[in-house]
């Protein structure tokens, strides 16, 4: 079995294992989002569980008879899956941490409270550039730091979260190193797998997950490539590719192309920034969440720092074209698209905007398929 | 002699004889700016303003003229900043209060105003006529596919046009949703780089049925917030409003609050004595600042208690006693033939009155305390369960026989939970409660005939009910 997918077949091991916690009195923690330190919920002894499923249209539209058709149809997923009898995990879940950034998220924390889920919000000031922005995160963290405890009677100890910050650290440098060796010419990791194996991250046993992959590492690293040849190099950028969505970045690396780098909000372990373990723990992890990642899009400012850190990896990747992967109606992303198709046509760069509501049947696929192809196409000819 | 469309309109919304000489110029300019033609005008004049406002009453027409008042001056921002006035912007919904205290402190040297607002109230509930800006904002990059907010789009066309100029602060209230205050950063990032903006947004995170108002920690932090806002817009544009000043407009603002919700209780009577759309309008100056001042706007709210008052005593209503009458939370004043197709079949439309909490005296005495409480006590702004208390209140309390959800489909935040609401409210009350997918600001995308059968049956379970 290829190395990576040893660590798929443990991730699918996820809801047996949670099942089996659960009969042992361990607690189980949900999560939505990007701004729940999963640092917490280990310090107090559970098993996060990343809400982060998608990539099939029956899901959100099991939603539709208490919301609106227009919202994001991966925060609909989220609970799309438990209407309808699809989720093993949700009704296992002690408590569920709602991040409430923006209406989608916040809109999905409604609905999880309106249909009786043990729910706990933690609200995520969008204006991030104030100073009472942060304090509010971060007492947001300290409440939910304290609900952890009692949820799973054992209040979090400075030990244990600065135990769990350093293993989360770990995890991080672990994918950094594997994402970095995408910098080279032939990387030996395609995007898809690497997206991938980010997604089994979530889900792996925690005591095998480092060993994992550092072999997962050691082998690629000396693997020559996944090809002989240089093929176009694409930067995927977006919302999120959800744990079950891979159509697109299939279809991509079908076409003939290598994703070499990713520039997503959700659905990824943010591994370029780790979160200091020295001082107050509390406040490194507030810090590392809220202010040193790249701000998500909802951010406000943000665009002009995203633009930028597009660019330094476009640079630093050696990316040939963008793929700009949109879900349907998120209206925040589908602005930012336009700013920055701007800034990336300035670079001279091809960019290809693919707009997604999950729906893969075989009629939207025929045209998805010749757009990729194309724009695919269009970058080897520009290379020749 | 040839008819002038232009005095028609002028009369029509309002205007005194002795004062259309002066204020033609400045119309006819204004129209100008806007691409407004003599057709357009004549056809507000003698078909959609008609049908679709009460203009025959006195308060109605001075109501529409406080809209045209300050949408030609909006027109005249351009030249204001030319001239070294500051240019202060905002959108809906806010607390209008700190704008009318830059204006009271500063008159000549601030411009206060929310363009968006004004041009799509005019543009299209007068004209008809938003789908050029709208068009113009989607081929400047703001796609018409995603549904976005016309509002949004209105605002972006309206700089691209060279309508408004570029502000010298613009505060944005993103108390309700992401895509208002992320428009501003679109503006600036794709097109106008001295689009400054201030931004002001609090999580959705309260459990629901939480009583936000009374969470005092969520009102001390919405209250920092406003008081960081509002020292930062005074700095950029080098004003200093005196503490007093502020207290004053938020007495003000309670004392405007209370006369509009006797005038609410009056349009309870049955039958009901004033329209819908028109009746909502006189709630703008709680969340709006008129740049041209608030007097206007409330002399005719006397006006229409006064003229309701005396409806009521000849029990003289819009449609004959008995009539469903259906709430809407924000009664669609920019589409007010949908109002108008409910009234053809025989059913009302309008918003509901005041609730007992948002009557009762205020905790605080600080002006920014106070203006967060009095925000977090808004039943559009608050979490569902908290907002269906308030809905199913004044349900009850104003005598509706159902409620309608809907038309903001476009808005990830309002519209998103009507659907949730109108199932809490129905069991909370036993009243229907309907929801329609629909546009409060445009209907390209939901026209009259489009809606018509949906609204015919809604009017028929009400009108059955009734009998049965």
């Amino acid at each position: 079995m290829p190395v990576i997918e040893e660590l798929g077949a443990d991730a699918r091991l996820h809801p047996a294992r949670l099942r089996q916690a659960k009969q042992n009195g361990v607690k189980l923690v949900g999560y939505t989002g990007r701004f729940i330190p999963a640092e917490l919920i280990l310090a107090a002894g559970a098993i996060p569980h990343f809400l982060g499923r998608g990539g099939e249209p029956e899901a959100p539209e099991a939603v539709l008879p208490y919301m609106l058709r227009f919202m994001s149809p991966y925060s609909r997923a989220q609970i799309g899956y438990h209407l309808l009898g699809m989720d093993p995990v949700m009704k296992l879940l002690d408590v569920i941490v709602a991040q409430c950034d923006d209406c989608h998220m916040s809109r999905l924390a409604d609905l999880l409270e309106y249909f009786k889920l043990p729910t706990f919000r933690v609200g995520v000031p969008t204006d991030w550039d104030k100073e009472l922005s942060f304090k509010y995160y971060y007492d947001a963290l300290v409440k939910l730091r304290s609900r952890l405890g009692e949820v799973t009677g054992r209040p979090i100890g400075e030990d244990a979260l600065r135990r769990s910050i350093v293993w989360m650290n770990t995890v991080r440098e672990c994918l950094h190193r594997i994402s970095s060796l995408r910098l080279r010419p032939n990387p030996p990791i395609s995007g898809s797998d690497f997206i991938r194996l980010q997604h089994y991250a979530f889900s792996c046993e925690p005591g095998k997950l480092v060993e994992s992959l550092n072999r997962v590492y050691s082998k690629m690293n000396d693997s020559k490539g996944v090809t002989s040849e240089r093929l176009p190099r694409i930067l995927l950028a977006g919302h999120v590719v959800a744990i079950g969505d891979y159509t697109v970045p299939r279809l991509i690396e079908e076409a003939g192309a290598l994703i070499v780098a990713e520039f997503l909000d959700e659905g990824v372990w943010h591994c370029y920034r780790n979160v200091g373990t020295e001082g107050d723990l509390m406040f490194n992890l507030a810090r590392a969440y809220y202010l040193e990642r790249v701000p998500p899009t909802s951010f406000q400012p943000s665009w002009d720092s995203r633009a930028k850190w597009l660019q330094q990896l476009v640079r630093d990747f050696a990316v040939d074209g963008i793929v700009w992967y949109q879900l349907s109606f998120e209206e925040i992303y589908d602005m930012e698209c336009a700013v920055l198709a701007k800034k990336i046509d300035e670079m001279g760069l091809p960019f290809l905007k693919l707009e997604s509501s999950y729906e893969y049947a075989r009629e939207a696929m025929a045209p998805l398929v010749t757009r990729i192809e194309s724009f695919v196409k269009s970058i080897q000819l520009r290379r020749s | 002699m040839a008819r002038d469309v232009h005095t028609d309109f002028l009369k029509l919304t309002g205007f005194e004889d002795w004062e259309i000489g002066e204020f033609m110029p400045q119309w006819r300019l204004a129209s100008e700016r806007l691409k407004l033609t003599d057709e357009d005008v004549r056809n507000a004049v003698d078909e959609w303003l008609p049908s679709n406002f009460e203009t025959g009453l006195l308060s109605v027409r001075k109501i529409l003229n406080c809209f045209v008042r300050e949408t030609v001056d909006l027109t005249k921002a351009v030249d204001y900043k030319k001239n070294g006035v500051k240019i202060v912007y905002g959108i809906l919904p806010a607390m209008s209060v700190f704008y009318y205290a830059l204006k009271l402190a500063a008159p000549e040297k601030v411009y206060v105003g929310f363009p968006d607002l004004f041009l799509a109230v005019v543009m299209q509930g007068f004209f008809h006529k938003l789908a050029p800006l709208l068009e113009d904002a989607e081929q400047g990059g703001i796609t018409y596919g995603c549904r976005h907010c016309a509002l949004n789009k209105t605002r972006f066309a309206a700089r691209r046009m060279d309508i408004i100029p570029d502000p010298d602060i613009s505060w944005i209230w993103g108390l309700v949703c992401d895509e208002g205050p992320k428009t501003d950063e679109f503006i600036k990032c794709l097109q106008f780089p001295n689009w400054n903006t201030y931004v002001l947004r609090i999580p959705r995170d309260q459990p629901l049925y939480t009583r936000e108002d009374e969470v005092d920690e969520r009102v001390r932090y919405l209250a920092a917030h406003m008081k960081d806002g509002f020292e930062y817009v005074q700095k950029q544009i080098g004003v200093s409003v005196p503490a007093q000043k502020l207290k004053d407009v938020v007495t003000f603002r309670q004392s405007y609050f209370q006369k509009l919700g006797q005038f609410r209780k009056l349009m309870a009577v049955d039958p009901q004595p004033y329209g819908g759309a028109e009746a909502y309008l006189l709630s703008y100056p709680l969340q709006v600042p008129l740049n041209t001042g608030v007097e206007r706007m409330e002399q005719a709210l006397e006006l229409a208690i006064k003229e309701v008052g005396q409806r009521v005593e000849r029990k003289e209503g819009i449609l004959p006693a008995g009539s469903p009458k259906l709430m809407f939370q924000i009664t669609p004043y920019c589409q007010p033939w949908i109002i108008r197709m409910f009234k053809e079949n025989g059913v009302l439309l309008s918003a509901g009155g005041a609730t007992k909490k948002g009557m009762s005296p205020l905790r605080f005495d600080d002006p920014y305390l106070q203006s967060a409480e009095i925000w977090l006590r808004g039943a559009t702004i608050v979490n569902i369960g908290y907002q269906a208390e308030q809905i199913a209140e004044q349900l009850l309390t104003y005598n509706f026989d159902g409620m309608l959800f809907g038309f903001f489909d476009f808005d990830r935040w309002l519209g998103s939970d009507d659907r949730l609401l109108a199932s809490i409210v129905e069991e909370k009350t036993g009243l229907p409660s309907f929801y329609i997918e629909g546009d409060f600001w445009e209907d390209r995308d939901y026209s009259q005939e489009g809606l018509r059968t949906r609204v015919e049956s809604i009017c028929e379970i009400l009108k059955m009910r009734k009998i049965g």
